[in-house]
């Protein structure tokens, strides 16, 4: 067919594909950090998947099984690491300089990151890409983004820090996964994007659910096994 | 999304469920698992694949309620993209089989609208199928299945068998029309 007409602008299009679905994981990792950092282009995103929702309304609604309820609550518990993250993040309060600190720590973050899920069924190929927006501790916006790419076997986090707001410190990025002890992932610089290769074993504990967060330390980073300076923000990985 | 101006009452229960309030969540369970779980089949065609995706979905919801932004969603919209893709990545991870199927075998009566779930949608929904009932039958089908399968435009170029810029450019052009069409 040829139907001759304009195209979307370029942005408007992304926005209506991701929502449409047609992106290669990749891809929709990509829009999906992109919507975190642009609050115009997520509008855009919002904007299409009301749009096209109503496509999913044409199908026929089907009562689940009465068995699956009592699935779903029983796995609740297992599921959910808030309340070690949390307890783990008074600790850190604690132990460092208080909640002065904290409050001059705004302008830090701290991510942490989850993996896919462990093996339940079989092997499952690359597991999805999934992402984490690490919000200040104290609320607010998010200050750091992060996607994991299970294929690349790699992070990517952007800092929503201003550049040089925080000249004195640097900010690191850890890992929390389901046992709750933080496992470094290197340094964010302010205000920068960059892509961080992992190991396989810490592959294996980006796993969604687990915590990503960052905090704020000595230039150059933690001298000690975990964080020792104040967690400046905090998400969990979610898949995309 | 300024669409919505209406209160939602679905709404208020993602703060709870956010706070961990498990009766909250089975509330929300309650009110939208048949409507998800109808989603899961129209995508997979399998029930005990779906309620393996549905109970994954559920499960997302409890973790990422707090991710909820009421200004720019509706809770449904919301919950359905979750559904749909999680039902995606189940249909994208049985392998390359299934993009095999050529889109001339599809059953057309599979992707249109039934008549009592028409009756039901909303007058947005209506729009929408007005919409798309304008656009040609092709780009309106290439569509449906992108959105209800998934399907990337390299998988639709090679089910059609048509050039992957000519794929691209006829979604982009059907959006652009439906878009025109629903601000009418």
């Amino acid at each position: 067919m040829s139907d001759i007409g304009p195209e979307l602008p370029q942005d408007e299009a992304l926005a209506a594909e991701h929502a449409l679905g047609v992106l290669t994981a990749a891809e929709r990792a990509a829009a999906e950090l992109r919507m975190a950092r642009d609050p115009a282009f997520a509008a855009k995103v919002e904007a299409w998947r009301e749009r096209l929702a109503s496509l999913a309304e044409e199908v026929e609604a089907v009562q689940p099984p009465a068995g699956l309820w009592p699935r779903i609550a029983g796995g609740l518990s297992v599921n959910d690491n808030q309340a070690v993250v949390r307890r783990r993040l008074r600790f850190w309060r604690g132990a460092t300089v208080g909640s002065l600190a904290l409050a001059a720590a705004s302008l830090a973050m701290v991510a942490v990151l989850a993996t896919r899920p462990p093996p339940i069924i079989v092997t499952p190929p690359p597991g999805p890409m999934m992402n984490a927006r690490l919000m200040p501790t104290s609320g607010g916006r998010p200050m750091f983004l992060a996607a994991y790419d299970p294929q690349r076997k790699a992070v990517l986090v952007a800092s929503l820090v201003p550049p040089g707001s925080d000249p004195t410190h640097s900010h690191e990025l850890w890992l929390i996964p389901a046992d709750g002890k933080p496992r470094s992932l290197g340094l964010v610089e302010q205000g920068a994007s960059k892509s961080m290769p992992i190991s396989d074993r810490m592959a294996a504990m980006a796993t969604e659910g687990a915590s990503m967060a960052v905090s704020v330390e000595p230039m150059g980073g933690s001298q000690q096994d975990g964080p020792s300076g104040p967690v400046a923000a905090i998400g969990k990985l979610a898949r995309i | 999304m300024a669409a919505i101006s209406t209160h939602d009452p679905l709404a208020d229960l993602l703060p709870r469920i956010a706070s961990g309030d498990r009766a909250a969540l089975q509330q929300l369970y309650q009110a939208s698992s048949a409507k998800l779980f109808g989603v899961c089949l129209r995508i997979l065609s399998n029930r005990d694949e779906s309620e393996d995706v549905l109970q994954e979905v559920y499960l997302t919801i409890w973790r990422r309620a707090d991710r909820f932004d009421a200004g720019r969603a509706s809770v449904m919209t919301w919950m359905s993209t979750i559904a749909r893709n999680r039902a995606i990545d189940r249909l994208r991870a049985r392998g390359p089989l299934a993009y095999a199927q050529p889109v001339d075998e599809m059953e057309i009566e599979d992707t249109a609208p039934r008549a009592e779930a028409l009756l039901e949608a909303a007058q947005d929904g209506a729009a929408l199928h007005r919409c798309l009932a304008e656009l040609d039958e092709r780009t309106a089908k290439v569509i449906r299945i992108a959105f209800f399968e998934g399907v990337t435009y390299e998988a639709l170029a090679q089910r059609l068998d048509t050039p992957l810029g000519t794929v691209k450019s006829w979604i982009r052009r059907g959006l652009l029309k439906l878009k025109g069409c629903l601000e009418r």
